[in-house]
């Protein structure tokens, strides 16, 4: 049992505080919340929304069936109202002859409170309402949410008492809707996906943070910011983007962990810094948080479309890692794994997200961080003290060069984005280089046959011929549709890729092949992740599913496009062939 | 002081066209950084790609060299994490002026506590003899055979313009002259810009030796460099005297100062507990 619910509005409605309090009301009332934006790229007007499923399990796909609509204007219900099941609930204060419209008038008790902005809380305390939450919770998230504004506070409880007095009065249960069963789980937290990107660099141990501020990734330069007095983190805003990754490579030479967050474009301006990040062996980690481009794009919409760019960036030859966080858990752990990759290895470390991940929220377990890495791979001045002689590009096996930073002794830390010698001091003969770009290479060995992250885990059914392979925020989508149609009868394997690079070929060679059919199932233009599978383990899928418009995938688009390739009958029932 | 005379030697052979004035002004670092009692770990030099840039390389300091026109950036991310460094920034006018133009002037705003030391030739030496963006107007030069069609940038009146807190000028013919203003340079707190005339002795035939010998003057005890409109006449009016000295003081809040940080709060020493975190969950319950 779910609620499928989309508040809709202009920019400037108050719609994404509407669902975080409409989610955190449920959260607190024992259920699982799971919600995704979509926005334009303005700040008044125009047509937004936020979808938002509340239920007692924990599937986190995107769906684009709703039974409760809340729209806050006359375009949202023009938009959206066809779309809304059947035996769905409208609540507006438009599309009044629309037949299943709750009558309320959500506009006119707010008007009557004293503040019309005040109509998302109307709406909200309708589907709290409707949804068996108790007026308490929502009665407390708005004094903490209004906390200090008394004048405020007091109209939008009196909004809510109306509304939750209406809605009761109209007795709505003939839609279908039933309060769903649950209990409250303490441990819960509330989160945004930039949100436990941000979380993820604190635990991560960041302790300097510079971008330029570009869609969908401000918002996690914008919480490191709100949290540096508390954390000590400094958030420096860089003039632009260029400079952000300059800054980056000098605080991490200097010895702070360094992080900067960018999109395509802003991206684009780094790849220089990105290459000197990877001569001179600072650590880096680097957010993408992926828009459709070319040039600007669709600066408020998603898309899978950077692998390659994150892949190629920068020239000449260094290693990389690419990861990529497959849910909102995900986008904590793998942030704060990235610093001590990064460290330990040297290297730049890119974490791709997308506007899908970084403004869907989510209820989660809280994330643990007793696994995570305390310890620095820095040299510390003890063991600095103890050496006669420092050279910053120690010629070594393993290809990583011990990393003293500079000040802490008295040896001088060299480093120069000209090709080096040992000291770190420019030279151009043969045998240095050859030196250098062997040892960058055989530390690129070095990190491809580490154990960055976990092996990837074939999820569900193995006994079967079709493997889907995803990568990134595309999992918990493809997670539920393989889910349904297994439910169906039909028989998929499912395969999310983390970890892009290095990619351990043996292993994905070795499932591949266990299969008859495999897809790949990705939200770009030309299946990035299949060209590389192509190039790196020779092999070629059977069927490629892509997105192109900006949007997430759904669970029903997705349904349609699989039960393409294994047959199965949408209408119900098992598999065809 | 501690004998630091020759602590700064590297013994890196030195790649620069003999009589390039870098050499003074090499020498008149290493004087200066024996003069503030600096020893070389103490010392963070950043630069970027020319032949202004290679400096660090010949001085036995810590050294960032990194992209061109970006080094004022790595030695701000730099000062940050390391605020206990003395950061000084040998970039040439190309890099400074040019290629990093928009971090000049945001370092400006930013006032973090960085030398800026700009190697003024007029001219592109290491890509063969280009106009610099202080290349003078009308000027035959490699991609401009007719003249360059730009007129030059003028960095003192820019700087004066913006509030720079420090803004000064020295010539690599007056090595002596040019070690104090380095001195003072990095004893101010906050962004200080020295910029230093030297002729290109490959590729410019005007501006020699002889030339900035001739048209420099010192500026003396009566001159009030806190006088702001004093100072921009001094670098805008139409004059073939070229004034060296400290152009223009004032008193600002550095970075650490208006961002509230203290020298001693300084991100590299920042140990990693991942259970910090913990602390900020509260607030998304």
């Amino acid at each position: 049992m779910e609620y499928n619910i989309r508040i809709a509005g202009e920019a400037g409605q108050g719609i994404q505080s509407a669902a975080a309090i409409l989610g955190k009301a449920a959260m607190r009332s024992g259920f699982h919340v799971y919600g995704y934006m979509d926005v334009e790229s303005r700040i008044r007007g125009g047509l937004n929304f936020a979808h938002m499923r509340i239920s007692s399990q924990d599937d986190e796909g995107v769906r684009s069936d709703y039974g409760i609509l809340m729209a806050l204007s006359q375009k949202a219900v023009d938009a959206f109202c066809e779309n809304l099941r059947e035996d769905g609930v409208l609540i507006s204060s438009h599309g009044r002859d629309h037949a299943n419209r709750m009558p309320v008038d959500i506009e006119q008790i707010a008007a009557d409170a004293g503040a019309k902005a005040a109509v998302s809380t109307a709406g909200v305390s309708c589907i709290c309402s409707l949804a068996g939450i108790d007026q308490d919770v929502v009665s407390k998230l708005l004094n903490e949410k209004f906390q200090g504004r008394r004048e405020i506070l007091e109209i939008n409880l009196n909004v809510m008492r109306s509304a939750y007095e209406a809605a009761g009065k109209t007795g709505d249960e003939g839609h279908g809707l039933r309060p769903l069963p649950g209990t409250a789980k303490k441990d819960r937290l509330f989160l945004t996906g930039h949100e436990a990107v941000a979380l993820g660099a604190v635990a991560g141990g960041v302790s300097f943070v510079t971008g330029y501020p570009m869609s969908p990734a401000t918002g996690i330069l914008n919480d490191i910011a709100k949290w540096s007095r508390n954390t000590g983190i400094v958030m420096e805003q860089s003039e632009d983007e260029i400079a952000a990754v300059n800054m980056l490579a000098g605080a991490s030479y200097a010895g702070a962990r360094a992080m900067t967050a960018t999109s395509g474009g802003g991206f684009c301006l780094m790849t220089e810094g990105v290459s000197l990040v990877g001569m001179i062996e600072v650590p880096a980690v680097i957010v993408i948080a992926q828009r459709p481009g070319p040039a600007t794009g669709l600066p408020t919409k998603t898309a899978q479309g950077d692998l390659h760019l994150a892949l190629h960036a920068g020239h000449g030859f260094f290693p990389r890692v690419i990861l990529a966080p497959q849910n909102i858990p995900d986008c904590f752990e793998i942030t704060a794994r990235a610093f001590d990759i990064a460290e330990k290895y040297q290297v730049p470390v890119f974490v791709l997200t997308d506007q899908l991940l970084q403004d869907s929220f989510a209820s989660l377990v809280e994330p643990r961080t007793h696994q995570l890495q305390r310890e620095r791979h820095l040299l510390d001045a003890e063991s600095l003290d103890a050496m006669k002689t420092y050279r910053r590009y120690e010629n070594t096996d393993s290809g990583i060069s011990p990393m003293a930073v500079p000040g802490l002794s008295e040896h001088v830390v060299v480093v120069d984005s000209d090709e080096h010698d040992e000291n770190g001091h420019l030279i151009e003969d043969a045998l240095t280089a050859g030196k250098m770009a062997r040892k960058r290479l055989r530390k690129a060995e070095t990190v491809r046959k580490a154990h960055i992250l976990p092996a990837p885990v074939i999820e569900d059914d193995e006994d079967t011929d079709h493997l889907f392979i995803s990568w990134g925020s595309s999992y918990e989508t493809v997670k539920e549709t393989l889910k349904g149609l297994r439910r169906r009868g039909a028989c998929c394997a499912h395969l999310n890729l983390r970890q892009l690079w290095p990619l351990d070929t043996e292993v994905l060679g070795r499932i591949w092949d266990r299969y008859k059919s495999v897809t790949i199932i990705e939200n770009n233009v030309t299946g990035e992740l299949c060209t590389l599978l192509e190039t790196e383990l020779k092999r070629t899928p059977d069927n490629l599913i892509k997105q192109v418009d900006g949007r997430p995938f759904s669970v029903q688009d997705l349904t349609d496009a699989v039960s393409d390739i294994i047959h199965v009958r949408t209408a119900g029932g098992g598999e065809k062939k | 002081m501690t004998d630091l005379k020759n602590a700064y030697d590297s013994g890196v052979e030195i790649a620069w066209c003999p009589g390039c004035g870098n050499f003074a002004i090499l020498k008149a670092l290493k004087d200066a950084l024996a003069r503030l009692d600096l020893p070389p770990h103490r010392v963070l030099l950043c630069s970027g790609i020319g032949q202004a840039p290679k400096l660090p390389h010949y001085a036995h300091v810590n050294t960032f060299d990194g992209l061109h026109g970006r080094e004022v950036s790595a030695a701000t991310g730099a000062k940050i994490a390391a605020g206990d460094l003395t950061v000084i920034v040998h970039a040439g006018d190309g890099g400074a002026y040019g290629e990093g133009g928009n971090h000049f002037i945001h370092a400006i705003r930013r006032n973090i506590d960085i030398t800026l030391i700009v190697h003024d030739n007029k001219y592109y030496g290491l890509t063969k003899g280009q106009a610099s963006p202080t290349g003078e107007q009308g000027t035959a030069v490699g991609l401009q055979p007719g003249g360059i069609v730009s007129s030059p940038l003028n960095p003192l009146a820019l700087a004066i313009s913006q509030s720079c807190g420090f803004v000064a000028q020295g010539a690599s013919h007056d090595a002596d002259g040019l070690s104090a203003l380095i001195v003072e340079a990095v004893r101010h707190r906050g962004f200080s810009l020295l910029n230093v005339l030297q002729p290109c002795v490959t590729w410019d035939r005007a501006h020699t030796y002889a030339y900035y010998r001739e048209n420099c003057y010192r500026l003396d005890g009566e001159y009030d460099p806190f006088d702001r409109s004093r100072a921009f006449d001094l670098v805008t009016m139409d004059s073939e005297k070229i004034p060296l000295g400290v152009i223009y003081r004032q008193k600002r809040a550095d970075w650490h100062e208006a961002a509230s940080r203290g020298s001693r709060d300084q991100p590299r020493d920042r140990t990693v507990d991942p259970a910090r975190v913990h602390e900020l969950f509260g607030m998304f319950r």
